[in-house]
C-alpha cells in the first residue's frame, strides 16, 4: 500500500564557517537551539589540538553574528566536552557536559549563572549528560545516557524524577542522545544505540517507538536528535545514515531529505576574498563521481551533503534547521 | 639463514609469534593460544575475525573531530583505540609495517579523513598481492597528493611519485636507471583527484574553510594520460601504470627489497635503509625463503610472512627479542597489558602524543623515507619516555589487565604470602611470558625482597606487585620485542 505523504521539504539556506580559532563561524557543532526572538544558538564542541572552537555561538536566520560566549575549560561558564542546549520561556540557555557532568544555565544576555551535577547512577546524578529538552511545565529534561534515563529538574536544578532504565524493551534505552518535547508536551528521545525514537508521556509513561536497524525508509542507524513542528510532524537526524527523516504523527514515512548546501555568505566572502580558491572553485564540481557507497565516506566526498548531521530544530512554523558536526553549519529547510 | 633451532617453551614461542605478529598477549590470551598450538594460532592470524575493536560510531560521537580534522593526535587517535582494543591485531601490524613503508603524511596533506582510508587500504590489501597493493597505492589520494602526482602530466611530469615508487616503496636504488623513472613517470600521467585544482590548493592554504574538510576521490584523467611508447626496465609498449606495476612485480629485486623491509619489521633489526645498496641483508637464507614464496604464491605478501613464521629461523633464540620495540609496539603493547580501552577517553591523547614523543607519531612520519627504526628510536629522551609511559600506564591497579595480573597472583597464593622470587617470575609470566636476563631478573627480585612481605590480598601487596611490573616495563628487555 502506498501511503501519500503530506509534507515536502525544499532546501532554502546555508548558515556557517569553519571557524577552529572561533570567531564567525562553528567548529565541530553538536547542538543548535532556537530563542523564542529569533535568535539561534550553535554549540561547538571543537576538537583536541582546536580547543580555540569550543563556544556557543549566536546567530540568526539572516546571517547576522551575534558574538559567541563560553568557551573551553573548567571554570564557572566553560565547557570541556559540551553535549546539548536548551532555552527556556525565560530565554534562560542550559548548557551540558558529559565530561565535567554538569549542567550550566546562562541568562538571557548570555552572563554565567549556575551549574550543577555530580557524577554517579543515583538520583539527581550524571554519567554523560547528553540531550537537553524543556517540557511542558518548564521543567529541564536531561538525557543522562550512560545511565539510560532521562532525568528530569526544576530550572534552578532541583532534581524531580527520572525514567528509563538499560536495554531494548519498551521504554528502556541504549546510550540515548537527543531529546524534544512535542507542542503538546509529548516526549521524544533519540535511543542513539537501539535505533529508533520512543515516545512519552509528558510523565515519563512509554507511549510507543518507531525505527528499526538499517538504511530502508523508516529505518535508523544511531539517530542523535528529534524534533516534532506544531501540525505534529516529526524529523529524525539519521546521525550515521547521513541524513533527515519526515514523518507524520502517526508515524508514516514523508520523505527524506540528505542535504544540498550551497555557500552560506560568510563562506562566499571567504572565497571572495581568496583569489586562488575563488578560480579554483569556479570549476568545482560538489557532486563529482565515487567509487564509494558508504554513506559516511560519500557524505566526506560531497560537500553539499549532510556530513554527520547531529542536530535538527524547527524554526517558525515551517522550516528546519539541519546542524552537521563535520561541515560546520546548518542547513534550512522549508515545507513545500 | 640463521641456523638455530627452535628455542623456547611452546607457550614461549607462541607469545614470541604475537609479538612480532601484533603488540604482544596476556596472560589470558597466551592460554587460549595455547590451546590451539603455534600452527593453530598461526592459522588463526591469517584467517582472522571481528576485530571487534572499539566501534566508529562509538568513537565518532565522543570524539567527533578524530575521523575528520588537520590534527595528527586526533586523527592518529582513531587508530590508537583500534590498535589498542582490536581482537585481530596482525592486521594492524601490518598497517604500521606499510604505513612505514609507504610513509604518508598528513603534516602537508592536513587533512586525517584521507590517511585513516589509506590506513584502511593497508588492511585490506596489506597481506594480498603486492601488485594489488601497489595498484591500491598508486590510486590512493593520499599518495597521489603527497608525492604531487596530480601535478605529472601529459608532455610535463613530475616525477616524484615514479621516482619513489621504485626507489622507496618496491625495488630500492641500484635496480633501475633514471631514464626508467621518467618512463615510469609518463605512465603514471593521468592518476589524479577529482576537483584537483580546489583540493590542492585547500591543501596548500592550509584551511577547513569554508565547510571543513572534502575527502579526496580518486580519478583517471584519459585526456592527461600520455599513452604513448615507453621502455621502462628493458619492456617496451604504450604502458599505463598498471603495466608498469607489473613489470615491477616480476622483477626479483621487488620481492629482494619488500623481504629485507619485512625483516627488518618482523625478525630483527637491519641496517638503516640508505645502507642497503651497500650492504648485503643480515640474514640472506632468510630474504630467499621470502623471495621464493613471494613468486610461488602469486607475489602475496602473506605467504612471505607465513613462510618466516614457520621457520626455525623465527623460532631460534638469536630472533627472540632481537628488534627494538618502535614506539607505537611499545606504547600499545603495554595499554594491551594494562587492558586497552572500554569507552572513549581523553587519555586516547595521552597514549598517541606519547608516541611521538618518543620518536613515532602516527600519521606524521619524518620524511617520505619513514622511521629508520633500530637504533633510531632510542635516544636519552626517548628513553625516559618510553619508560615513563610504560610505568605510569602499569601502574594504575584499577586498570582490568593489571587488575587481572593482581588477582592471579592473589588466586595463586590463597594464604597470602608470596616469596620475591615467586612474585617476579609470576609476573613475568602474567605480563605475557616476558623473559629477562639473569642479571635483570636478580635486580627486580632483590627489589622485591626489600619490600618485605607481599601479600596480594592487602592494599600494601597490590602497591608492591605494581612496583614489580612497574619496574619489569622499566627494563632494558622491555624495549625489545
Amino acid at each position: 500500500m502506498t501511503t501519500e505523504t503530506q509534507k515536502q521539504l525544499k532546501y532554502i539556506d546555508t548558515n556557517g564557517f569553519g571557524a577552529a580559532q572561533g570567531g564567525r563561524g562553528y567548529h565541530f557543532p553538536v547542538d543548535i537551539a532556537v530563542r523564542k526572538d529569533g535568535l539561534i544558538y550553535v554549540l561547538s564542541r571543537s576538537g583536541q589540538g582546536s580547543l580555540n572552537g569550543t563556544g556557543i555561538s549566536v546567530t540568526d536566520i539572516d546571517h547576522h553574528w551575534h558574538g559567541e560566549f563560553s568557551g573551553y575549560g573548567t571554570a564557572d561558564g566553560q565547557m570541556q566536552w559540551g553535549t546539548a542546549i536548551a532555552i527556556d520561556s525565560s530565554d534562560r540557555l542550559f548548557l551540558a557536559d558529559e565530561k565535567m557532568q554538569r549542567i550550566t544555565i546562562f541568562d538571557l544576555d548570555n552572563n554565567y549563572v549556575s551549574h550543577w551535577g555530580t557524577a554517579g547512577s543515583g538520583p539527581g546524578e550524571f554519567d554523560g549528560p547528553s540531550g537537553l529538552s524543556i517540557d511542558a511545565d518548564g521543567n529541564l529534561l536531561v538525557v543522562d545516557h550512560k545511565n539510560h534515563r532521562v532525568q528530569r529538574y526544576t530550572a534552578d536544578g532541583e532534581y524531580i524524577d527520572s525514567f528509563g532504565s538499560e536495554g531494548s524493551a519498551s521504554g528502556q534505552f541504549n546510550y540515548p542522545w537527543g531529546i524534544t518535547t512535542a507542542p503538546d508536551g509529548t516526549i521524544y528521545v533519540a535511543d542513539w544505540r537501539n535505533d529508533r525514537i520512543q515516545r512519552f508521556t509528558s510523565d515519563g509513561v512509554f507511549i510507543d517507538a518507531h525505527g528499526d536497524s538499517g538504511e530502508g525508509d523508516g529505518q535508523f542507524s544511531r539517530p542523535s536528535s528529534v524534533a516534532v513542528d506544531h501540525d505534529g510532524f516529526i524529523y529524525v537526524a539519521d546521525w550515521q545514515n547521513q541524513r533527515v527523516q519526515v514523518f507524520d504523527k502517526e508515524w508514516n514515512f514523508q520523505t527524506i531529505v540528505r542535504g544540498e548546501a550551497g555557500l552560506s555568505p560568510w563562506a562566499a566572502e571567504y572565497i571572495d576574498a581568496n583569489k586562488d580558491e575563488k578560480i579554483a572553485r569556479e570549476v568545482f564540481n560538489p557532486y563529482p563521481k565515487l567509487d564509494v557507497d558508504e554513506l559516511y565516506e560519500v557524505s566526506a566526498r560531497t560537500e553539499p551533503y549532510f556530513w554527520v548531521p547531529v542536530s535538527v530544530t524547527t524554526y517558525g512554523d515551517d522550516r528546519l534547521l539541519v546542524l552537521e558536526t563535520a561541515r560546520h553549519r546548518f542547513q534550512i529547510f522549508e515545507t513545500v | 639463514m640463521t641456523t638455530a633451532a627452535r628455542s623456547g617453551t611452546d607457550t614461549e614461542l607462541i607469545a614470541h609469534l604475537l609479538r612480532r605478529a601484533g603488540f604482544g598477549a596476556t596472560w589470558e590470551e597466551l592460554q587460549a593460544a595455547g590451546d590451539l598450538g603455534y600452527q593453530g594460532t598461526l592459522d588463526l592470524l591469517f584467517n582472522p575475525g571481528d576485530p571487534e575493536s572499539m566501534p566508529q560510531d562509538i568513537i565518532r560521537r565522543y570524539h567527533p573531530d578524530q575521523s575528520i580534522t588537520q590534527i595528527a593526535p586526533s586523527s592518529g587517535s582513531v587508530w590508537m583505540y583500534r590498535m589498542s582494543t582490536t581482537k585481530t591485531p596482525f592486521e594492524e601490524k601490518i598497517a604500521l609495517f606499510w604505513h612505514r613503508i609507504f610513509a604518508t603524511g598528513q603534516t602537508k596533506l592536513i587533512q586525517g579523513k584521507v590517511m585513516l582510508t589509506q590506513i584502511e587500504m593497508f588492511r585490506q590489501f596489506g597481506l594480498g598481492s603486492f601488485r594489488d597493493l601497489l595498484v591500491q597505492l598508486s590510486q590512493n589520494p593520499a599518495m597521489i597528493l603527497w608525492l604531487d602526482n596530480q601535478d605529472n602530466h601529459k608532455g610535463n611530469i613530475n616525477e616524484n611519485y615514479g621516482r619513489e615508487i621504485l626507489e622507496l616503496f618496491a625495488m630500492g636504488v641500484g635496480n633501475y636507471s633514471e631514464e626508467d623513472i621518467k618512463e615510469c613517470s609518463r605512465a603514471f600521467t593521468g592518476w589524479t583527484i577529482a576537483n584537483m585544482p580546489y583540493m590542492s590548493i585547500k591543501m596548500r592554504n592550509n584551511t577547513l574553510r569554508p565547510y571543513g574538510y572534502v575527502a579526496w576521490q580518486y580519478q583517471f584523467d584519459a585526456d592527461d594520460h600520455d599513452d604513448g611508447e615507453k621502455t621502462f626496465l628493458g619492456e617496451t609498449g604504450n604502458f599505463n601504470g598498471d603495466d608498469i606495476i607489473d613489470i615491477i612485480c616480476k622483477n626479483p629485486a621487488t620481492p629482494r627489497f619488500i623481504a629485507r623491509h619485512l625483516y627488518h619489521h618482523f625478525i630483527a633489526d637491519e641496517l638503516p635503509v640508505p645502507q642497503w645498496p651497500f650492504e648485503g641483508p643480515k640474514d640472506p637464507e632468510a630474504i630467499e625463503l621470502m623471495v621464493d614464496a613471494y613468486f610461488a604464491n602469486d607475489y602475496s605478501i602473506g605467504a612471505m610472512l607465513r613462510a618466516v613464521f614457520e621457520s626455525d629461523m623465527f623460532k631460534s633464540e638469536a630472533t627472540q627479542y632481537a628488534r627494538i620495540k618502535s614506539p607505537v609496539e611499545l606504547v600499545v603493547g603495554t595499554l594491551r597489558l594494562a587492558g586497552g580501552f572500554d569507552w572513549p577517553t581523553a587519555d586516547i591523547f595521552k597514549a598517541t602524543a606519547a608516541c611521538g614523543f618518543m620518536g613515532q607519531a602516527l600519521l606524521a612520519p619524518v620524511s617520505v623515507e619513514g622511521w629508520m627504526g633500530g637504533d633510531d628510536w632510542i635516544s636519552t629522551g626517548s628513553m625516559v619516555q618510553r619508560i615513563n609511559f610504560a610505568s605510569a600506564t602499569v601502574g594504575d591497579p584499577t586498570k582490568k589487565g593489571i587488575k587481572s595480573i593482581i588477582d592471579q597472583i592473589s588466586d595463586r597464593h590463597p594464604r597470602g604470602l608470596v616469596t620475591p622470587k615467586a612474585l617476579v617470575d609470576e609476573c613475568l609470566e602474567l605480563a605475557g611470558s616476558l623473559r629477562v636476563e639473569d642479571e635483570t631478573k636478580e635486580g627486580i627480585v632483590t627489589y622485591a625482597r626489600e619490600q618485605g612481605d607481599i601479600d596480594p590480598r592487602t592494599d600494601d601487596g597490590v602497591d608492591k606487585i605494581v612496583s614489580v611490573l612497574q619496574l619489569i616495563v622499566s627494563t632494558r628487555e622491555y624495549q625489545l620485542v
